[in-house]
């Protein structure tokens, strides 16, 4: 246990935390997007996420494209996969009981799983690019999680200032906010659905391609992400876009720790953990934006 | 109208009778192995090779003459999920004889029904000691011990001085025989574990980990692992900087997808097999070729033990003169052959005893035989080069 007294120790555990944080949050803040504007739990997400590593592997495969600029055919893809899934399916359970959005997007999820298993088998793949790491003075920070985590911090506060300062954001947040008197106000209401469930699966998409340089995976991989991603939106306020991004970086941050302190299999159950804590003291998460109708 | 339902009831007696009468002159073989989950990688090499058995067998005039019929399932890598097939297997689909499950976690399990029913089953990929102490009689193993695993690099280890061993493995029956081997032949040896840590069978991210390992500076990282776990971590050792004199794995550099997806960085990573084609055993090559002609590659021990657990129990079925389960069982006691996968030589538990264990090493993007000397198809490289230095 000593060297947990180590600065570099605490250091690198921190270096850690964060570039993994960073995917989560990218992957959370679409999810959370999706539930903000048309109260959807999109079950299918992390399969989204799939969808983009395993795009990235096939252009990697064939084309020899590092993932990073794959991104650039990989998320606009995503995003007219996402807003044609929307324009098609997801439209249709918009407004109806919970359960019918659970059971159509957990049916997107068991449709794309088993696509990946008929097209690519249930072999794990990974891209091997950017291997290894720069060293800044004691600390290692590894170059594929170093892209990812820039990548994903680029995306998230790109997405954020979309909605913040744009005029289609705003009315994305109006939607979010209060769909009937967006609706009253004028604004296109399905349309602002395609293009945040189109948003969505694109940042699944681009944190897919990311995590294709640095875990291995295969179309079952999603359970673990999707599971995470659930804890993440409540730990940091459900339909809260920002509470997301924090809980992502949270949760990488915590578990890097945890598994230092303790050991990688508490670091698995944290998440959990964390989730039952927060539900205790803050029950509308870290963002308390959470509102029930 | 009430004569044609008649007739067609009728006709369904006579189909059912035809049917049974069908299944009464072949031999039917069950077996579930993982095609989905964690390990279906190795499941799938397994089942291959089982399947090419089934097939030569048939072709050869099949078991005392009857056509050999193969019953699969998937058991999507769970012990729960074997167990219940393999009560599927023997009530329902009434299997004459079985086959093992891969994995010493859903071999565990599946055994235990087996044992209930008092049924002998033929296990190939199974290797956890654990397995063979519980008394049972009706478990007979093809693969050498996990506990036994690490025991020639340890060996090897000591040979060039090295003392400190950072152990980590997955919380499963397998990796945790692979690690309490490693710890009493590290006493054995007077060495040092100066590390330890389980990990979860869904284990991605092990930077944490590898992070404490480096600051108590081991000679030697040792795993318990299977496939994706050993690659993600070799991978992330880089990342990390993690050095040592050696890394070894078990299960993962077995295999040709442990080169496939880390490339240049499986270099020098040594780990253990069970079997591989270069062995001088009969019909160990031929096996592979065809092995090769059908599926694209080389066959790892994976699929070998699958093909040498058809030939025992085609051995064990020979020498019984039936499929009666307790003329197969006491055959399989008594056995003692050489199928192309080696010998097969139980002992009073059913645990295998006669076949011994090899170290794998990766040079130049191939997976050789570097230990035992008498089997080497190359000399071992050590120590292992510095990731910085790549």
């Amino acid at each position: 246990m000593q060297e947990l007294l180590d600065p570099v120790v605490l250091g690198q555990l921190l270096i850690g935390g964060l570039l993994a944080g960073a995917l989560y949050a990218l992957l959370a803040c679409g999810l959370n997007l999706v539930f903000g504007v048309m109260r959807i739990i999109n079950i299918a997400h992390a399969d989204l996420m799939l969808v983009g590593a395993f795009a990235a592997w096939v252009l990697f495969a064939t084309l020899g494209l590092n993932p990073v600029v794959a991104l650039a055919l990989v998320v606009p893809a995503a995003f007219l996969f996402g807003y044609g899934l929307q324009a098609v399916l997801i439209e249709r359970v918009v407004g109806r009981p919970l359960l019918a959005s659970l059971l159509a997007t957990y049916g997107v999820s068991i449709l794309l799983v088993n696509l990946g298993l008929l097209i690519f088998g249930s072999d794990y793949k990974s891209v091997p690019v950017w291997q290894g790491s720069f060293v800044v003075g004691e600390f290692v920070i590894p170059k594929p999680r170093a892209a990812a985590g820039a990548v994903a911090v680029a995306l998230a506060l790109g997405v954020y200032f979309f909605l913040e300062r744009t005029r289609l954001g705003k009315a994305m947040r109006a939607v979010s906010e209060h769909p009937h008197v967006a609706t009253i106000c004028g604004i296109d209401t399905r349309r602002i659905r395609m293009i945040a469930f189109g948003l969505a699966a694109a940042m699944a998409a681009a944190a897919g391609a990311m995590l294709s340089m640095i875990y291995s995976f295969s179309p079952l991989t999603s359970a673990d992400f999707i599971q995470k991603c659930f804890a993440i939106i409540i730990i940091g306020g459900m339909g809260n876009f920002l509470g997301a991004l924090y809980g992502g970086l949270l949760l990488g941050v915590v578990e890097a720790y945890v598994g230092g302190v303790l050991t990688t299999q508490w670091a698995e159950a944290v998440a959990y953990l964390l989730l039952v804590l927060v539900l205790l003291v803050r029950p509308t998460g870290l963002r308390g934006a959470a509102d029930v109708r | 109208m009430k004569r044609l339902w008649l007739l067609m009831w009728f006709a369904g007696f006579v189909l059912a009778a035809v049917g049974g009468a069908a299944a009464a002159q072949e031999v039917v073989v069950g077996t579930s192995v993982a095609l989905t989950g964690k390990y279906d990688r190795t499941g799938r090499e397994q089942l291959q090779g089982f399947q090419m058995w089934v097939e030569e067998v048939n072709a050869r005039g099949g078991l005392l003459g009857r056509k050999v019929r193969l019953v699969h399932y998937d058991d999507e890598s769970k012990p729960e999920t074997g167990a219940k097939l393999y009560e599927k297997l023997i009530t329902d689909d009434k299997v004459d004889l079985l086959i093992g499950p891969y994995s010493s976690d859903v071999t565990m399990a599946a055994s235990t029904v087996a044992e209930k029913h008092n049924f002998p089953m033929v296990s190939s990929g199974a290797s956890a000691s654990e397995i063979w102490e519980r008394g049972f009689k009706n478990i007979f193993g093809l693969y050498t011990l996990a506990e036994t695993y690490m025991d020639q690099i340890l060996e090897f280890g000591k040979s060039k001085g090295l003392k400190k061993i950072a152990l980590v493995y997955e919380n499963t029956a397998f990796p945790r025989g692979v690690a309490s081997g490693v710890k009493a032949k590290a006493k054995s040896l007077g060495m040092q574990v100066v590390y330890e840590e389980e990990y979860g069978k869904a284990s991605t991210d092990f930077t944490s980990m590898i992070v404490k390992i480096k600051a108590r500076k081991p000679d030697m990282i040792v795993g318990g692992s299977y496939l994706p776990d050993s690659t993600a971590f070799v991978r992330q050792a880089k990342e990390n900087r993690l050095t040592a004199k050696i890394f070894a794995f078990a299960v993962g550099p077995g295999l040709p997808d442990f080169g496939k997806n880390l490339g240049l960085d499986a270099e020098g990573v040594m780990g253990n097999t069970q079997w591989e084609p270069t062995l001088n055993i009969p019909g160990a090559r031929e096996f592979a070729d065809k092995y090769k002609a059908k599926h694209g590659h080389e066959p790892g021990y994976h699929a070998g033990g699958g093909y040498g657990a058809g030939q025992v129990l085609e051995a064990a079925v020979k020498k019984a003169g039936a499929t009666d389960r307790d003329k197969v069982r006491q055959a399989l006691f008594d056995l003692d052959t050489v199928t192309a996968f080696g010998r097969f030589k139980v002992d009073a538990t059913g645990k295998q005893v006669g076949k011994p264990g090899y170290t794998v090493q990766w040079i130049d993007g191939e997976r050789h035989v570097v230990l035992p000397a008498s089997a080497a198809t190359r000399k071992i490289v050590y120590p292992f080069k510095d990731w910085a230095k790549r």
